[in-house]
């Protein structure tokens, strides 16, 4: 009897055991965290981002999530363009959820603001549409990965543009407008130090800081009318970019002043179709339409117009390469676990909508372009697209190495 | 200095100054009467930009589409206004202030939920009719003509608000309310439907404002923080309650950060704060107010 009962005893935790190991082995969900703007200035463009990213993790998880066997969960939070908002959903979504990844943010300000946070708690750390150069150039986390041409790369593409045009035009004076926040002050910061590289000729007469979220450019479009430079550099996004154009159109400002380079994604070249001015020379971050002869862009954009009756923009397809990122680091690691990805991913060849692309070991940053077109109609779609398209790859556009370890050691 | 540079900055400051006017002088008439402190007035402005869209959108094909728009939503806000009154701000009254702010807070957050569950995240572009989509020139200098209609609209509110608050017999009363609820209140005059007039009024001319602002930009979730603080700054300067308070602040602010674009881009919005504080310190009641009532 005795020996039946230590049997039957044994035989439970034996069969515990198994279905513990089991249960471990099968399918531990990957948590997945999402912190983008879904109200504020920046939901125009994290709505396709987020879109997009739920496709990708759709697409992922029908073939039994990563590594076939961790099915992702999302978990998506609103940093309402604010930084403390950032950091305390960062925190919420690791501390409560037990995300492993966060893909954000839409703010420069925001992603910076909980890098560290990502840091600290050794979560990887994704940015697909905030750019500031900051976020990888000083106070490197070795936890974040960027995948969007960040905003020295943007701006050494526009520079050679408008260097090349400057030569041709004999353009001699500039004034720059730009949002009066991290991603503007970088941008224009960059733009302006890299036109005194390449376009020494060329002088900065005013510099116009519009708050972010700015509703009224008229006094602006009139003082830099005023000014009559050769040409206005802007570094506005989103609803400020669409607000400007629409508002500078109505002045006659673009018939009076070249405004090359300014940020037009395909947000805008969509929601502005009818009322776009056709030839202004723009910049944008990763135009599906450059790509389509790339399989992966091609049904990318297949599958995101089956499903939203609409064409993916610039935002839609760097957050759809932000999970395809993490989806190759984790099967190069053949683990999810976050230490073992990180190394993975450093230096990494990875396959993106984009094309073959790499990451710099320096700043973890990807090779990726920036591009340069003039805003035209196309019979294929309906909204303009850009002509003349000229691509820069990120090897053409990011900055030295060495001025990285230098501005590295001067933080320190 | 050019000449034609200041009057070009001129201009530009007027059409701000406008907007702002069409923005704040609901929310002034709403606490000169009522001494309630409409924190939601933006977020109705807002609400009045994106009927205006719906609107527009439905009548995109006709060339009268956006005027009769703007019309529309303003009705639309005023009717909002009205259930808003009735179901909620006239509980309020003899409330505290606290109490007040705090539901009007609410109504921004229930209100704002509203309009992302109605029209969604995505920016809403109205596209202008070809008369005010380009420019007109005055002595050579361009002007968005679209904000010739903005400084009609903002002028035909002031003359309309003056008229009907010193000429009308209903706006006697509304203004003897302002003195003495219980001298009128006597007379045989019922106050709260005074003051349900007076809240649909204010709330009809933040639809209009909203409506008009509408094709300037893009209509995007957001707005009305962005003009809120701008709006607040008016009638400090100009004084709670003052229509001609409302009307020179606007002008002020409109001017200020106009010109300062000009002189030092950097301190636009700093230089409006800094007039708000000052008249705060010197004047709490503003340039054409009268001190708060109890």
């Amino acid at each position: 009897m005795k020996t039946k009962a230590i049997v039957i005893v044994c035989s439970f935790i034996l069969l515990g055991g198994l279905i513990g190991l089991n249960s471990s082995l099968a399918a531990e969900p990957y948590h997945l965290g999402v912190n983008l703007a879904i109200t504020g200035t920046g939901a125009l463009y994290c709505k396709d981002g987020i879109d997009a990213i739920k496709l990708a993790v759709d697409e992922i998880n029908a073939q039994g999530g990563f590594l076939g066997k961790h099915p992702i969960k999302l978990f998506i939070r609103d940093t309402h363009t604010k930084p403390d908002v950032g950091v305390r959903e960062a925190k919420d979504l690791i501390l409560r959820d037990k995300v492993r990844c966060i893909l954000g943010s839409y703010s420069s300000a925001v992603a910076a603001a909980f890098k560290p946070v990502c840091q600290e708690y050794k979560v990887l750390h994704i940015p697909a549409i905030s750019n500031s150069e900051n976020i990888t150039k000083i106070n490197f986390s070795p936890y974040t990965y960027q995948v969007v041409p960040n905003s020295y790369m943007q701006a050494k593409a526009v520079v050679l543009g408008v260097a090349e045009l400057a030569k041709k035009k004999g353009w001699k004076e500039y004034v720059t407008l730009a949002s009066d926040y991290e991603w503007g002050r970088s941008t224009q910061e960059n733009t302006v130090q890299l036109l005194k590289q390449f376009a020494p000729q060329l002088k900065l007469k005013k510099e116009f800081w519009p708050r972010l979220g700015e509703t009224q450019f008229t006094s602006y479009i009139t003082a830099i009318m005023a000014q009559k430079p050769d040409f206005a550099y802007g570094c506005l996004a989103s609803k400020d970019n669409v607000a400007f154009n629409q508002q500078a159109k109505a002045y006659g400002f673009f018939d009076k002043i070249p405004y090359p380079g300014s940020l037009i994604s395909v947000s805008e070249l969509i929601i502005q179709a009818k009322t776009l001015t056709r030839g202004l020379i723009g910049l944008c971050r990763a135009p599906f339409f450059a790509h389509m002869d790339v399989p992966m862009m091609a049904d990318f954009v297949k599958n995101f117009k089956a499903k939203h009756n609409r064409y993916p923009s610039d935002w839609a397809v760097m957050e759809y390469d932000a999970v395809y990122v993490l989806k190759q680091g984790i099967e190069k690691a053949g683990s999810i676990d976050t230490e073992k990805v990180k190394g993975a991913l450093k230096g990494a060849t990875i396959d993106t909508c984009r094309g073959r692309l790499f990451f710099r070991r320096i700043d973890n940053m990807l090779s990726c372009s920036s591009y340069i077109g003039v805003v035209a109609d196309d019979p294929k779609y309906p909204f303009p697209i850009y002509h003349d398209l000229v691509e820069v790859t990120g090897p053409e556009s990011w900055r030295p190495e060495a001025e990285i370890v230098a501005a590295r050691a001067a933080k320190k | 200095m050019d000449i034609s540079l200041i009057f070009s900055q001129f201009l530009s400051g007027l059409s701000r100054g406008m907007m702002l006017f069409l923005i704040a002088s609901g929310l002034s008439l709403i606490f000169g009467v009522m001494n309630i402190l409409n924190f939601a007035h933006a977020t109705l402005w807002l609400a009045g930009a994106y009927f205006c869209y719906t609107f527009w959108y439905l009548m995109q094909d006709y060339g009268f589409g956006l005027w009769v728009s703007i019309a529309l939503a303003s009705l639309a806000l005023a009717l909002i206004g009205w259930f808003i009154e009735v179901v909620l701000i006239r509980r309020v009254y003899k409330r505290e202030l606290p109490e007040q702010l705090l539901l009007t807070y609410g109504l921004i957050l229930v209100i704002g939920d509203l309009i992302k569950l109605i029209w969604g995240v995505e920016d809403k572009i109205i596209a202008r009719p070809p008369l005010v989509a380009g420019p007109v020139f005055f002595f050579g200098i361009p002007f968005d003509s679209y904000f010739i209609f903005v400084i009609l609209v903002g002028f035909a509110v002031a003359v309309g608000l003056w008229w009907f608050l010193k000429k009308t017999r209903y706006g006697h009363i509304v203004r003897a309310a302002v003195f003495s609820r219980e001298m009128v209140s006597a007379l045989g005059i019922p106050i709260p439907r005074i003051y349900t007039g007076v809240f649909v009024l204010g709330i009809f001319i933040a639809g209009l404002a909203g409506a008009v602002q509408a094709p300037v930009g893009s209509i995007t979730l957001g707005m009305d923080m962005a003009v809120v603080v701008q709006a607040f700054c008016v009638v400090v300067i100009g004084g709670f309650g003052s229509l001609l308070g409302t009307f020179v602040g606007s002008m002020i602010v409109g001017e200020v950060y106009a010109f300062s674009i000009l002189f030092w881009p950097q301190g636009a919005l700093v230089l409006i704060f800094i007039v708000t504080a000052f008249i705060l310190i010197v004047r709490p009641w503003g340039l054409f107010g009268t001190p708060m009532r109890a």
